[in-house]
């Protein structure tokens, strides 16, 4: 039997978002990620003067995007993405030339001093392929960050997707960011 | 704020690269130039070829040092990404390197070649049979070498403007500015080799001839430069805001300053200063040693300037803090 056809990707609800940072703290735990060096960070913005004012978080990390430029430039093949989407370094075929950093619209890689290669979000792939979901989602006290699949119809993903208003960010650089924001 | 991934090692790579691909240009040029059938620029081509490996060589090498695993550089040649400019480059690179280095032996004096396999051990049999007179390949070699070199001066800023995330970088213009800058400094660098070389003094018509070929890429590469800032402000808005770097930014003084003014107009402006009463009245061309030395010193600071503020311009310009969200 034919294996059905994946695309996983992440609905983030920034409404939702305390700033609490344990999508932070959960991903450098699971991931191992050296200090100073972060995978999903969490974007503020404020808006306004005392007492109209507002203030958003916004979480964001690799976007895994349909094209992307990380993988088109790099010289080695070492960033390369799986069928189902996700977007990976090869750590034994880096050779650090950093180009894929700065193809990034979206700064979402970091240079990994110590091993000399660089890294970045892998959307918990090791979780992924055991059927969990990755370590930020799973950690959200409120719930921001949805995983799934979108080919599959009745995920949650593909409802929210369907139903929901959304944007995805820079999309003029022709990534295909897959990091939908709902509205 | 965005820190920079790309550093000063990267520039002045950028800068050595061009630099050779310049000479090369310009000596393989002096070479093909004739008057009555007479290789009247020989000395120029000769002190190119010989200049031309080097720089390039150098850069390769920072360019190695700065990789996280430099000893991994060879994955670099195991791999063809066509997609990549970098792995394009890499290849451009290598290709043009070797053939810069068979240029400089192809000018050797047959002494200067014999003393060159003189340090060679005697019972390196295979090394020694390479000690062949190849200067009649001369034409043939430089004719070979000007695409690769056109290729390493374009690459460089192909390397930078196929970037779309990078509105500073990713116009159609960046490619050629780079290329005439490169052209230009290599015009300039062998100018300033041979107004240097006491043994055999640059005689004038020499100097005339890499004068004008650097007037000619000057001219070339400010006629990039001024499009891609009209450009610039007519485009959408995140190159516009990008563009804000060098026009009321924090590259503006380096742009305006040194790299456009002292680096492009003065020495454009001391060349035709040197060369028009020749051209258009007739007067013997005066060739001033210092004014050469002046000009060549200038563009060679222009063109290392010109990657400097595209290289960290370029990367803190992105989509992400201009434009659209606000």
């Amino acid at each position: 039997m034919a294996m059905k056809k994946k695309r996983y990707a992440l609905v983030v609800d920034s409404r939702k978002c305390i700033n609490c940072k344990a999508c932070v703290v959960a991903c450098k735990a699971e991931n191992n990620v050296p200090i100073g060096n972060f995978r999903n960070r969490i974007n503020e913005e404020r808006k306004g003067e005392y007492p109209k004012l507002s203030i958003n978080f916004e979480p964001e990390q690799c976007h895994h995007c349909a094209e992307p430029s990380c993988v088109r430039v790099c010289p080695t093949g070492a960033s390369w993405q799986r069928k189902d989407g996700i977007v990976l370094v090869n750590y034994d075929e880096c050779i650090g030339c950093r180009y894929c950093m700065v193809a990034c619209p979206y700064d979402a890689r970091y240079f990994n001093e110590e091993q000399g290669v660089v890294d970045k979000c892998t959307l918990c792939s090791h979780r992924v392929d055991k059927g969990n979901v990755p370590a930020c989602v799973e950690t959200c006290p409120s719930k921001v960050r949805v995983f799934g699949d979108l080919e599959d119809t009745s995920s949650r993903i593909h409802e929210l997707l369907a139903t929901r208003r959304y944007r995805v960010k820079e999309p003029q650089t022709g990534n295909g960011p897959q990091l939908y924001y709902l509205l | 704020m965005h820190e920079f991934n790309w550093g000063l090692l990267i520039v002045i790579y950028l800068f050595l690269g061009g630099l050779s691909a310049g000479l090369f240009f310009a000596a393989g040029l002096a070479d093909y130039m004739t008057v009555d059938d007479k290789p009247v620029y020989a000395r120029v081509a000769r002190m190119g070829a010989f200049l031309a490996p080097w720089p390039v060589a150098i850069g390769s090498g920072l360019l190695i040092l700065d990789l996280g695993n430099w000893y991994r550089f060879y994955k670099l040649f195991i791999h063809f990404r066509w997609e990549s400019p970098m792995s394009i480059g890499s290849y451009l690179l290598t290709i043009f390197t070797v053939i810069a280095f068979l240029y400089l032996f192809a000018w050797l004096t047959a002494d200067e070649r014999q003393w060159l396999f003189s340090k060679v051990p005697a019972t390196w049999k295979q090394v020694h049979r390479l000690n062949v007179d190849i200067s009649s390949w001369r034409g043939k070699i430089a004719m070979v070498g000007f695409p690769f070199s056109i290729g390493v001066g374009i690459y460089t800023g192909v390397l930078l403007g196929a970037v779309s995330a990078r509105p500073f970088w990713n116009t159609n213009l960046v490619a050629q500015m780079f290329l005439f800058s490169a052209l230009s400094s290599g015009a300039a660098a062998l100018m300033l080799a041979m107004v240097l070389n006491k043994k055999s003094p640059a005689e004038k018509h020499e100097i005339k001839f890499l004068v004008t070929l650097d007037v000619v890429f000057i001219s070339l590469e400010l006629f990039i430069i001024l499009p891609y800032l009209i450009h610039g402000q007519l485009s959408s808005l995140a190159v516009k805001q990008a563009l804000g770097l060098i026009l009321g930014g924090p590259y503006t003084f380096v742009f305006w300053g040194p790299f456009l003014v002292m680096g492009l107009l003065v020495p454009l402006a001391i060349e035709v200063y040197e060369l028009a009463p020749n051209i258009f009245k007739g007067h013997e061309f005066h060739g001033s040693r210092n004014l050469a030395l002046t000009a060549a010193g200038l563009v060679l600071i222009g063109g290392f300037l010109l990657r400097y503020i595209f290289v960290y311009a370029g990367q803190v310009s992105s989509f992400h803090q201009m434009g659209l969200l606000r």
